[in-house]
């Protein structure tokens, strides 16, 4: 087992505090330490580190003079080692046994070596300089308060009986009964129930995020058979539309993106098989405790490594990530504390990462508790390689190992023959150039008498017998450009006398830097041969000349366009045509390589178990800071105190099992709440990832438990819940909003009518894209180019536009840096931190959108040529079917009326209008219209 | 509000909130109405927000003394010793050894011996203070600078560093410091977004270096094109959906009357729900917008002595140029907090001599002509000009011609509103590597140019998940001595 050990770090990994209590010396000796530090160590600082190591000049960012100053070069530059003082760098430095040797003026004498030496080893005492605070153990903490314990949210979910009601007639069903019993608590009476087509578009954007068709709406209305309104459910849930609604809910908990965000926001290349995963599990109903559990510890739940439950973990593998962080051990703690965030978040309804650098301020949670959960994330690797300057993420295979390792095997081979191929061609360049490099002077003046003396250049390649598309180069390169290039300033500044010898001192130069060059590159070819020969060993790349060791050189040889650079056609042409050919035999083997190789194996973006931590809890969140360990249990308000803790693996399996436990106290809480928010537009429990004290306190506590209760008695089918909830009186309520609602509840806590609300993006983008029929239904699949990161502020760091994509936008990629403006503008969120309830602004640039983009007027001319078509000279019904198609329900009289005359008086008024014009006018209207933002 | 700025080229008083409202009408921008907000969001934030309009002007925590900002931002990092610190220890002991142990660096090579500056300091102004052969004309207004030599970050590599100079965590997604400006000032023109960036990068962060994160959208910053972009790429539509290309504003005005009529009957038969009537305004506001908006980006219309003024007769200035002057038109126009950003192209790992020259061709005119010209205006009064890298570069060289990024001590300067004229705060050791004397974290910079807007950074702040967050985190501190 390794401890919680930094790799890169810039702070020291020894921490004070727990070092303190090893080695915190008795009473007695501590007074003796500090006389002897005002006696000697004290008067010996002043003389010799305090005229640069001041608070002032803080020389190296040291400062010796003060309590404070030591404090923090002792902790912050590690001056002082805890754990093995004789080994503390103070002591190297002024040993001169370190690279930095102080003080600069020479080694202080042996007396004064000791000096400090005896302090140091006595624990550097000097009064006033802070020890970092030390953490008490458990049982000094004390239990938690009563309220605490009593706390709702904790408390083990009840099966409570759904009241009794006086109108026995409005209740269709327990939800109804536990709604109307508060309502006539209140004083209030549910609004009436809702028409039929207005039900069936709430239902349909509800569980679909797209409108009825006209010929669903008409069937519907028309259908009075018993048991239409659950045959409508049905068709709704067994829609793969379902899924990609729902799904999407769920990748907003889930932070979902596919890049890293920070930094370098490079793409994570397989984030859409999570996505497409998290679809197929709403849409095969997978129970909720299943999911809960695939997403933190899928591929642990079988022995053979199972692509699903691979894929699943993307939940924890697809955060933001600043991956280019040079402090990795900072790096690593910030990708735990982000995914101890997601799954509290979402899954516990909890904001647990609060109790990074100090105990939860509001909740019951403990710093420990953190780091309890830190230290199975710590033992969960989510890199291949984190140590690299730009950390490498995870990817995982999701073929058996030996078929991946028959891959790996093949692309090395194929890697190998390209370096075998090139070196053919390289050698022979190499030997070109070295032939040229005693040219180097010849062309260089024969370049500055065509730039400078104005003489024919074409001429004077003619007579110096040169290359003329060479020389051309060298003129090109060496006239003098502003600003002056440093390389080539002594060659401007030569006068004309002094030309030769400034162009003689150049191929000196050149000539010198081309043997050491190609020195390390023959190097480098003669071990790569042995390792290609001999083993299974992936050769290192072939090294590339550094600019800055000499740029003059850099620009002629290895310089794109330089004199000397031979690329494309310019290096086939240079090249021996037996070389060539040799080349070209190469290349055919590579290609015959390449074409019988295995396809790149199919792979996932996830994490697995590493090496298990023994994770100890962080002094106010610093690394550096180690204290009391932190064994894996879970937080104690919940799980009690006397955990086993886990001993074995990452303990990611345990605690899946916890959270997706029927005894668990939130987690079906937190899921029948999110379920109930996304129909009603509020929650039960108003702030669904937050069910702490700082989070609203349930409407409907009992509602909340009961609905708890029979989610988990259903198997955790989701699809049930929506069954019950859709077929409630209280969803069919009306929105209407009585005037006695209105004055005694404003917010509509008591659900006495249905909240109006209005539609989000993907139900406005889809909605508008599914009317005039240009959707694309295709499911699944990415539509992701590139790899890795791009070019600085190249387009490709956008995302996809979505007003140039037909198919529905939960399958566009999302890059976080650069979220499209249409995402930002009609609050999607930011795809960073898990949300739970996206905010719902109303703001001019919306209305912008809808009055001045491409995409609304094209679907809204798109619109106008399908009703021209489905009733030529027919303007009533055209009108008819407008209403229908974009509002689903049929236009008043007064309505058709209004939309002849608009139509007819635009063309007179705008003569230059056309009647296709006219009527995407009124269809841009009818879009634009809150009746089709707004759901009743 | 009676702004002194509405004298402009332009010439036209700009319409202010307060203007508007007077006339009955109510704010554009990022605007919202009723129902913009949800109770929650409300209730979490610290300053008085009103629902129906988020970007109503506040009051300040106290009186400032600047009303805006204008950051000029320096994409990639300039070296500190080779612009704006000069360090004659280099000069001695170019080409020795680091004498002190090298920090975390961000490129794993070891540390280049010590390199001098490589361009000559030369003292500017009747304060003379030293400036080098890089920024000549910048130098010329060296008694307008306040500079800040001892500038301390964490990040060591651009995307950390980039997230703390805009948002003050360098790993975590927090609203930026634009966001948070705007959170607490709201914006006096009703016109215009209260939070504009300039062809910002959408690199090292990209958009989240101007987002609002958990603030409401209304306070994100409103990007014009970005870094990629040529300008003549942006000008025809500098905000995204602000234009109409097809409709004449006749044709779309009577749509828009029909849309309304269509409206109105829907919300008379849906009392008690202010939400529909916001909509129906929205889109009043959006046109107006619409008509209204385009002149403050018509950078065209300057004159052409004040076109040469920022450089956009030439070719190498022209961009930065445009942003410069773009910028003051806004801040004329009383947006809140404009951003320029010169693209990502001081990074110099290498060719250090011939980049930095060539950077700083670019921008030295520019940014000598927005001073020049926000003083002659008087705008320099109320409006405090920043500019700023992410880090600086190390003392030591890299491959011999280039050098790595220095987060640990760095220079940046302010300008107008507030600041200290002609007066040089804080220092690195001499050797240029770390700040030694009066070290300002990045937290502390960010205090203090809130403190100058009449805002105290530890009362601005917002509930989100479960935490009263603020700009500065658990830190901060104003550092009075560069406050006029």
């Amino acid at each position: 087992m390794r401890s919680t050990a930094p790799i890169k770090s810039s702070r020291p990994a020894v921490s004070w505090a727990c070092a303190l209590a090893a080695c915190l010396p008795a009473a007695a000796a501590a007074t003796e330490g500090l006389e002897h530090f005002e006696k000697r160590v004290r008067p010996l600082l002043a003389a010799q580190c305090q005229a640069c190591h001041n608070a002032q000049l803080q020389s190296g960012g040291i400062d010796l003079a003060s309590a404070d100053g030591f404090a923090k070069a002792r902790d912050e530059a590690a001056l002082i080692s805890v754990e093995d003082p004789a080994s503390s760098r103070l002591l190297a430095i002024v040993g001169y046994a370190a690279r930095v040797k102080m003080p600069p003026g020479g080694k202080l004498p042996d007396e004064d070596l000791e000096v400090l030496g005896r302090w140091v080893r006595e624990g550097a005492p000097w009064p006033g300089a802070k020890l970092q605070e030390a953490v008490l153990p458990d049982s000094e903490r004390g239990a938690f308060t009563e309220e605490q314990l009593g706390y709702w949210a904790f408390q083990p979910v009840s099966e409570p009986q759904p009241p009794a009601v006086s109108d026995l007639s409005w209740p269709r069903g327990a939800i109804d009964r536990f709604i109307l019993a508060k309502l006539e608590q209140e004083g209030l009476a549910p609004a009436p129930p809702v028409g039929r087509l207005a039900w069936l578009r709430r239902a349909h954007f509800d569980l679909t995020g797209l409108p009825p068709s006209s010929d669903e709406a008409l069937a519907f209305a028309a259908d009075r058979s018993p048991g239409a309104w659950e045959r409508a459910v049905d068709r709704l849930l067994a829609s793969p539309r379902y899924g990609e609604r729902w799904g999407r809910h769920w990748l907003d908990v889930a932070r979902y993106a596919d890049s890293t965000g920070n930094d370098e926001d490079h793409r994570y290349p397989y984030a859409w098989k999570y996505r497409d995963y998290v679809i197929e599990a709403f849409n095969s109903d997978l129970p909720y405790d299943r999911f809960v559990t695939e997403q933190i510890a899928g591929d642990l739940l079988s022995a053979e490594p199972d692509p699903r439950g691979i894929i699943a973990t993307g939940f924890l593998a697809l955060g933001p990530k600043a991956i280019a962080q040079q402090d990795k051990t900072r790096m690593l703690y910030d990708v735990y504390d982000e995914q101890i965030e997601v799954v509290s978040k979402a899954m516990l309804g909890l904001t647990v990462a609060c109790a990074r650098c100090h105990d939860h301020k509001f909740d019951p949670i403990l710093t420990k508790d953190y780091y309890s959960l830190a230290g199975i994330f710590a033992s969960t690797r989510s890199f291949r390689d984190a140590e690299a300057h730009v950390s490498r993420m995870l990817l995982k295979p999701l073929v058996p190992q030996e078929q991946y390792e028959r891959y790996q095997a093949e692309q090395m081979a194929i890697k190998n023959r390209r370096i075998e191929r090139d070196n053919v061609g390289d050698i022979e360049i190499e030997q070109l150039v070295e032939a040229e490099a005693s040219r180097v002077a010849d062309y260089m003046l024969a370049a500055r008498r065509a730039y400078e003396d104005g003489e024919d250049a074409d001429s004077v390649a003619a007579a110096e017998a040169m290359d003329a598309g060479r020389l051309a180069k060298w003129i090109a390169y060496l006239q003098p450009a502003q600003p002056e290039r440093a390389q080539l300033a002594s060659w401007h500044a030569a006068g004309p006398g002094q030309r030769a010898e400034a162009a003689a001192a150049y191929q000196r130069r050149f000539a010198g830097t081309l043997e050491e060059w190609h020195h390390t590159i023959r190097r480098w070819r003669k071990d790569t041969i042995e390792l290609i020969r001999n083993g299974t060993m992936p050769p290192r790349p072939k090294p590339r000349f550094q600019a800055g060791r000499d740029r003059f050189f850099f620009d002629v040889y290895e310089a794109k366009g330089g004199p000397l650079s031979f690329r494309g056609e310019e290096r086939d042409r240079a090249l021996r045509p037996e070389t060539l050919a040799a080349m070209r035999r190469l290349s055919e083997e590579l290609e015959e390589l390449e074409r019988g190789a295995l396809p790149e194996p199919p792979m996932a973006n996830a994490v697995e178990d590493g090496e298990p931590v023994e994770q100890r809890v962080f002094v106010r969140g610093d690394y550096s800071a180690e204290g009391e360990p932190a064994p894996k249990v879970f937080p104690a308000i919940l799980a009690g105190f006397d955990q086993q803790p886990v001993r074995t693996g990452s303990g990611r399996l345990e605690l899946a099992r916890w959270i997706a436990s029927p005894s668990n106290p939130l987690t079906a809480r937190v899921m029948a709440n999110r379920i109930w928010q996304k129909h009603f537009g509020q929650g039960i429990v108003r702030t669904p990832s937050n069910f702490g004290k700082l989070g609203s306190a349930p409407t409907h506590p009992e509602l909340l438990d009961w609905l708890a209760a029979k989610f988990v008695e259903d198997g955790w089918s989701v699809k049930a819940m929506h069954r019950r909830i859709l077929l409630s009186s209280t969803y069919r309520a009306s929105s209407a909003t009585s005037a006695p609602a209105a004055a005694s509840d404003p917010e509509n806590l008591w659900l006495s009518r249905f909240h109006r609300r209005r539609l989000d993006v993907e139900e406005l983008r889809d909605g508008m894209l599914a009317l005039d029929g240009s959707v694309d239904y295709t499911t699944g699949g990415t539509l992701q180019t590139g790899s890795g990161t791009d070019r600085e502020n190249s387009n490709d760091r956008l995302s996809i536009d979505p007003a140039t994509s037909p198919r529905r936008l939960v399958y566009l990629p999302l890059r976080r840096a650069n979220l499209p403006t249409l995402l930002n503008l009609f609050d999607f969120g930011d795809a960073v931190t898990s949300l739970g309830k996206r905010p719902v602004t109303n703001v001019a640039p919306q209305a912008l959108f809808m009055m001045n983009s491409e995409f609304v007027a094209r679907r809204a001319s798109n619109l106008a040529r399908l009703l021209l078509a489905a009733a030529p000279g027919e303007d009533a019904e055209r009108a008819r079917r407008a209403h229908l198609a974009v509002l689903t329900r049929e236009p008043s009289a007064a309505e058709v009326d209004t939309a002849l005359s608009y139509t007819a008086r635009l063309r007179v008024r705008f003569p230059e209008a056309s009647e296709q014009d006219a009527w995407a006018s009124y269809c841009r209207i009818l879009l634009a219209s809150n009746e089709f933002l707004y759901i009743d | 509000m009676t702004h002194k700025t509405a004298r402009g080229d332009g010439g036209r008083e700009p319409l202010t909130r307060r203007g508007m409202l007077r006339e009955g009408a109510c704010g554009f921008g990022m605007l919202a109405l009723a129902g913009l907000l949800d109770d929650d969001r409300l209730r979490a934030a610290s300053v008085r927000l009103d629902g129906a309009d988020p970007l109503a002007v506040r009051e300040p925590h106290f009186a400032p003394r600047a009303k805006r900002v204008i950051f000029l931002f320096m994409h990639g990092g300039p070296s500190s010793v080779d612009t704006f610190e000069y360090k004659p220890y280099l000069e001695k002991n170019h080409g020795r050894p680091l004498p002190i142990e090298r920090p975390l660096a961000f490129d794993d090579e070891e540390p280049g011996p010590l390199m001098k500056p490589l361009w000559e300091f030369r003292p500017g102004g009747e304060s003379g203070i030293p400036v080098s052969d890089l920024f000549p004309h910048v130098r010329e207004c060296a008694d307008e600078l306040c500079l800040i030599h001892s500038m301390v970050g964490e990040g060591v590599d651009h995307g950390a560093a980039l997230l703390q100079t805009f948002t003050g965590s360098s790993t975590f997604t927090r609203p930026s410091l634009g966001s948070w400006v705007v959170y607490g000032l709201g914006t006096e023109n009703a016109n215009l977004p209260g939070y504009v960036t300039i062809k910002p990068a959408l690199s090292h962060g990209g958009a989240k270096n101007w987002s609002s994160a958990f603030l409401p959208g209304s306070f994100q910053g409103t990007p014009i094109g970005h870094a990629g972009l040529q300008v003549a790429d942006v000008r025809g539509e500098p905000i995204e959906y602000l234009a109409n290309q097809r409709l004449s504003a006749e044709r779309q005005r009577w749509e828009l009357d029909m849309l309304r009529n269509v409206n109105r009957r829907h919300a008379e038969a849906r009392r008690h729900d202010p939400r529909l009537e916001a909509r129906i305004q929205s889109f009043e506001l959006a046109f107006r917008m619409q008509m209204q908006a385009p002149e403050a980006f018509e950078v065209e219309k300057e004159s052409a002595a004040t076109q040469r003024l920022y450089g956009l007769d030439d070719p190498v200035t022209a961009d930065f140029g445009w942003q410069c002057l773009l910028a003051r038109r806004l801040c004329e126009r009383d947006v809140r907090f404009v951003q320029c950003t010169h693209s990502y192209k001081w990074d110099q790992h290498s060719d250090l001599y011939n980049r930095h020259n060539a950077n700083a061709a670019e921008v030295d005119r520019p940014i000598a002509g927005l001073l020049r010209d926000l003083r002659s205006r008087g705008l320099l009064e109320d409006t405090l000009v920043i500019w700023a890298g992410e880090f600086g570069r190390t003392p030591v060289s890299q491959g011999g011609d280039g050098r790595d990024h220095n987060p640990y001590g760095y220079t940046i300067w302010m300008a107008g509103a507030g600041v200290k004229r002609g007066h040089r705060y804080g220092a690195t050791d001499e050797i240029g590597y770390h700040a030694a004397v009066n070290r300002m974290h990045i937290h502390d910079f960010h205090a203090t140019v809130l403190h100058l807007l009449g805002l105290d950074h530890e009362n601005l702040t917002y509930r989100f998940s479960g935490r009263d967050f603020r700009l500065t985190d658990v830190a901060g501190l104003v550092h009075r001595d560069i406050l006029a």
